[in-house]
């Protein structure tokens, strides 16, 4: 697929008027809320979200939605197959005449990444292999966070939740492989702190029919613990840090979106976040610091060869 | 209208057919799968419209279902045993979404120890989901009971997803003769299904399913689905009546055979129900005065019904193809709180038999009627009895010895 | 038995509050519970926690009806209906409220049968970090007005509460709770205990048949779209951004973009905050470039908002 025209070429690009209603129950300074709230000014209105449990359960709770479009919630397993469902409907009623052209409706996942990084995975590799179309949007927290952030299989290594104390020991799952692994359509990752790299992704991906990822890195304040006007802050860090790389998969070739030049030390992200304060007081962790950080470096430097 | 030996899978399939389903997620298991596969046959022959997509569970299938109603088209699924429990969280939220369908469950015993053959626990599993519950004791009632399912699950007092129970290799595996009914009859007993003011469209947004904050939201809304399957009862009924004008077939909430005057009554759900019928003629022809009541609507539960029809009756024997663990019986238990305070109510005497597809024989039917005399001639009801016989346990021992149970802890049957 | 309510924003501490009492009075001797009561809403939205507290077993659960005592950690959450501050109440209750003005102030714009005690709100807690402060301060509060609390169990139990913090946010808690508590300790106000319902007289609950409606009344279905503008999360705010124009440079919609919630919106090239929603994140105040957003106490600045 050659690149096509983005409208979104610089900042003044995105729109100004936002689609998605405020008066939401997510926390103040919600990285994910962000995320989404780019995410459906370019997805636009005629868009049906189906929603695993998660935080944004209670973007729609009786009797208040944000959404000028429609929504169903189903499950914590079993949002994909309920896009399916939705999104064969449609085709039905397209197909036999029962429903004009025009109430058709795109159809998205919105799952929390609890359900997308384990519970839903299995519901998400059927969807793909069925090759439905749909688009399936992440937001990530790196951990369960709708329940006080227990560690998730997101959650990356070090960081202190609430089921890890002394800092997580296992490693975060990587959610985008797992779907380059399926052969999807379309696969990125982005950060509401980006708006325009991600409004350019959803853009490109609402053009391909098929399975198709956008897997946003979410900043949480209340999970993260880090004053909630840090939210930007901290995203553009993880990019440029290089922790979170914003990426897509087309046409069976991974393209960085953003090679961070130079990179930032991996410190500067985590020092602002309270989930990682153990690596700095009462002393610093220097092994565990480095550990991360060569880690970060290994990956860009995979990259190079 | 034409007669065809079908089996209670190929009556089940057909009915989909013939209710000109739109969908039919799926998923394969064992005794269910012949019904996916019939369906999938016909589409891909272009012998019947619609769309058939395998899931990767039965949780999955069961939100697929429920997506593709509240989104307007008609849905038609199947499983059985463990596939109903893994859809359980399912059952309950479709329900909740006033989502409905027709899923039909083939009845199979539920692990462990895992088998194939039939009983009732997974239906049972979910009788409080807010599903409908339609039982079927033979092949031309399954193809029926899915048209009536559906004209059920659509109806605008009720609009609940319906569940349709056959039982494993009993009925799904069994051939008998099926009266397919003419297409144009069909379809003038169930028209469309019109979703009304539940559906999701471009021009007209709506949030579904949504969360509530609160006892008194959360009260409302669970309330007002268990007064739609209340509504089920007369709505049922008025269903089975048009379906008998039309058809000829009559399928009353309860089924009363040979009732009218019986002082005993055999009471189950399900297809073995049909030899208790045979033995009800037995029993007859020997002098006594017995009859049957098979309950098809087990929710919602025909109570007014079957008070009205045990009141002055002198004994029940209450047979259940299922076990509450640590209770009995649920039809027992059911039946019990239906009966308490009916004036002349009869001695209920609880059975658990045919459990894992293990059979009833005729001697059984009447030596449960003589437990029933005796408990009236004694006025006290005898604990519950499970049907097994020493013959069985015979066998079983044979099977441990092989399994090398250690042999001071086998006791002998006496 | 005594029965306190505590009423506070989701990051002020009302749930460290109820068990600080609850611990403190457990110390005393009586048989407590204390317990949070959370909604789908998060910090800074409005929560609630309760304390029991008798001689013997208690029986009682779940929310207070009638409280003998409420404190409200924040006052702008006095008049939010959905916040409940009010339900309950009557003469024998005491209802303390943190805040910069005075018990006659309230009396007279509450219009309520109960006694409005103030809790003098200092400057420094205006600042968002000051939040989890003050739940420590309603918790010595309502110690030294149940009268039943001596300062040393007010003390064991602040520690045994929020020892696993860390010595410095230990003492700065307890600093806050024993002022609180000496400042109470000075009025003579106790809180009494309220009167049991009375089996033999009382007002019937009026039950009702629930008619049964069909699904497209009765279905959990939202049959429009944003209809949670109706939701005025602005309530949540204890810092306000507010825009300067002179030093806007109307540069390229980045607060717009930015902005979690999506509070706001540009017109002609100029932002303009939507404050019946903006939850007071101060993402806007982190990214605007020529720093023409600041963050204002929000009391101060609704002030000003009345005055102009």
């Amino acid at each position: 697929m050659s690149d096509i025209e983005t409208r979104f070429r610089r900042i003044k690009d995105l729109p100004s008027t936002h689609l998605l209603g405020t008066g939401t129950p997510m926390c103040a300074g919600c990285g994910g809320l962000q995320a989404l709230h780019d995410i459906y000014d370019v997805l636009g209105a005629k868009t049906v979200f189906i929603n695993a449990a998660g935080c944004m359960t209670l973007l729609s709770t009786y009797p208040f939605t944000p959404f000028r479009g429609s929504w169903l919630y189903t499950a914590m397993a079993s949002a994909p197959a309920g896009a399916q469902g939705v999104r064969d409907a449609l085709d039905i009623l397209l197909e036999q005449g029962r429903m004009p052209p025009d109430d058709d409706l795109r159809v998205v996942v919105l799952t929390g990444d609890g359900a997308a990084y384990g519970m839903g995975l299995s519901a998400t590799s059927g969807a793909i292999e069925r090759n439905l179309d749909f688009l399936y949007i992440v937001y990530d927290n790196e951990g369960y966070g709708n329940t006080g952030q227990q560690y998730s299989g997101a959650t990356p290594y070090a960081a202190r939740t609430a089921t890890s104390g002394i800092g997580y020991r296992g490693e975060k799952k990587d959610l985008f492989e797992i779907w380059v692994a399926h052969r999807p359509a379309y696969a990125a990752t982005v950060i509401g702190a980006e708006p325009l790299d991600l409004a350019r992704k959803v853009e490109k991906a609402m053009t391909i029919r098929g399975p198709k990822l956008i897997l946003a890195l979410a900043p949480c304040p209340t999970g993260w613990d880090y004053d909630p006007k840090l939210t930007v802050d901290i995203g553009r860090l993880a990019v440029r840090s290089g922790i979170w790389p914003l990426k897509e998969y087309v046409d069976g070739q991974v393209v960085h979106t953003k090679t961070p030049h130079p990179r930032k030390p991996v410190e500067a992200y985590l020092q602002l976040q309270g989930r990682f304060a153990h690596l700095f007081a009462p002393q610093r962790d220097e092994a565990t610091l480095a550990e991360i950080q060569a880690r970060v470096d290994a990956y860009w430097a995979n990259l190079e060869h | 209208m034409k007669r065809v030996l079908l089996t209670g899978n190929g009556a089940a399939a057909w009915g989909a057919r013939q209710a000109r389903v739109d969908y039919v997620p799926a998923f394969p298991i064992t005794p269910q799968t012949e019904i996916i596969e019939s369906l999938a046959g016909w589409i891909d022959r272009g012998e019947m419209p619609g769309r058939l997509v395998t899931l990767e569970s039965e949780h999955s299938m069961i939100t697929a279902a429920g997506a593709a109603a509240a989104t307007g088209v008609r849905v038609f699924s199947a499983t059985s045993s463990q596939g109903l429990l893994y859809a359980m969280e399912m059952l309950y939220t479709v329900a909740g979404w006033r989502a409905p369908f027709v899923l039909v469950n083939v009845s199979r015993g539920l692990s462990a120890p895992i088998t194939l053959e039939p009983d009732h626990n997974d239906v049972m599993a979910a009788r409080d989901s807010g599903f409908l519950q339609i039982h079927c004791a033979d092949c031309q009632e399954v193809l029926d009971s899915v048209l009536i399912a559906y004209r059920l699950a659509e109806d605008r007092r009720v609009r609940q997803p319906v569940l349709v129970n056959l039982d494993g290799f009993y009925l799904s595996f069994t051939r008998e003769p099926v009266t397919l009914p003419d297409a144009a009859s069909v379809d003038a007993f169930l028209p469309p299904f019109d979703a009304e003011a539940i559906m999701m469209r471009a021009s007209a947004p709506e949030s579904q399913a949504v969360a509530v904050l609160g006892g008194g939201p959360y009260s409302y809304f669970r309330y007002e689905t268990h007064l739609a399957l209340l509504n089920g009862l007369a709505v049922y009924d008025e269903i089975a009546a048009d379906f008998n004008a039309r058809f000829g077939r009559d399928y009353p909430a309860v089924e009363a055979y040979r009732c009218d005057d019986a002082e005993i009554v055999l009471l189950m759900i399900g297809s073995f129900a049909t030899k208790a019928r045979t033995a009800v003629d037995r029993l007859r022809q020997a002098g006594k005065p017995v009859g049957l009541l098979r309950p098809r609507l087990l929710r919602p539960f025909p109570a007014a019904l079957l008070a009205a029809q045990l009141s002055g009756r002198r004994g029940v024997a209450v047979i259940d193809q299922n076990i509450s663990m640590g209770k009995g019986g649920v039809l027992h238990t059911e039946l019990a709180s239906a009966l308490y305070g009916v004036a002349e109510a009869p001695l209920l005497i609880s059975f658990i038999g045919g459990l894992g597809g293990r059979d009833i024989a005729p001697e059984e039917f009447f030596e449960m009627v003589r437990v029933v005399e005796q408990a009236i001639d004694s006025g006290e009801a005898p604990p519950p009895r499970l049907l097994y016989t020493r013959e069985e346990l015979r066998e079983m021992r044979k099977l441990q010895a092989v399994a090398q149970v250690e042999r001071s802890n086998l006791e002998e049957p006496q | 038995m005594f029965r306190v309510r505590f009423h506070g924003r989701g990051g002020q501490g009302m749930k460290t509050a109820s068990r600080i009492l609850g611990s403190a009075l457990f110390a005393e001797g009586f048989e407590v519970q204390d317990a949070p009561r959370y909604g789908a809403e998060r910090r800074g939205a409005p929560i609630f926690a309760y304390v029991r507290a008798d001689q013997g077993p208690i029986n009682e659960r779940g929310i207070i009806r009638r409280p003998d005592l409420v404190v409200v950690a924040d006052e702008t959450l006095v008049p939010v209906p959905a916040a409940g501050v009010l339900a309950g109440i009557d003469a024998h209750t005491l209802l303390l409220i943190h805040s910069r003005e005075s018990a006659d102030t309230w009396r007279e714009r509450l219009n309520t049968p109960a006694q409005v005690l103030i809790l003098p709100l200092s400057e420094a807690v205006v600042e968002r970090a000051e939040m989890p402060y003050v739940g420590a301060a309603c918790a010595g509060a309502a110690a030294a007005l149940l009268g039943v609390v001596s300062q040393a169990s007010l003390t064991q139990a602040l520690h045994s509460e929020l020892d696993a913090l860390g010595e410095v946010v230990v003492q700065r808690n307890l600093d806050k709770a024993l002022d609180a508590f000496a400042e109470l300790a000075a009025s003579d106000v106790r809180a009494s205990e309220g009167t049991e319902p009375d089996a033999a007289d009382y007002a019937s609950p009026a039950w009702i048949e629930l008619p049964f409606e069909t699904a497209g009344v009765s279905a959990p279905v939202i049959h429009a779209g944003l209809t949670s503008l109706a939701s005025r999360t602005g309530l949540w705010r204890t810092l306000r951004p507010v825009i300067d124009y002179t030093l806007c440079n109307h540069c390229w919609w980045i607060c717009s973009s930015l902005c979690p919630d999506g509070a706001i919106r540009v017109e002609d090239a100029t932002p303009a905050i939507d404050y019946d929603h903006c939850k007071g994140c101060m993402v806007c105040v982190a990214v605007c470039p020529p720093h023409a957003i600041t963050a204002q106490p929000e009391a101060a600045a609704g002030e000003r908002e009345t005055q102009s």
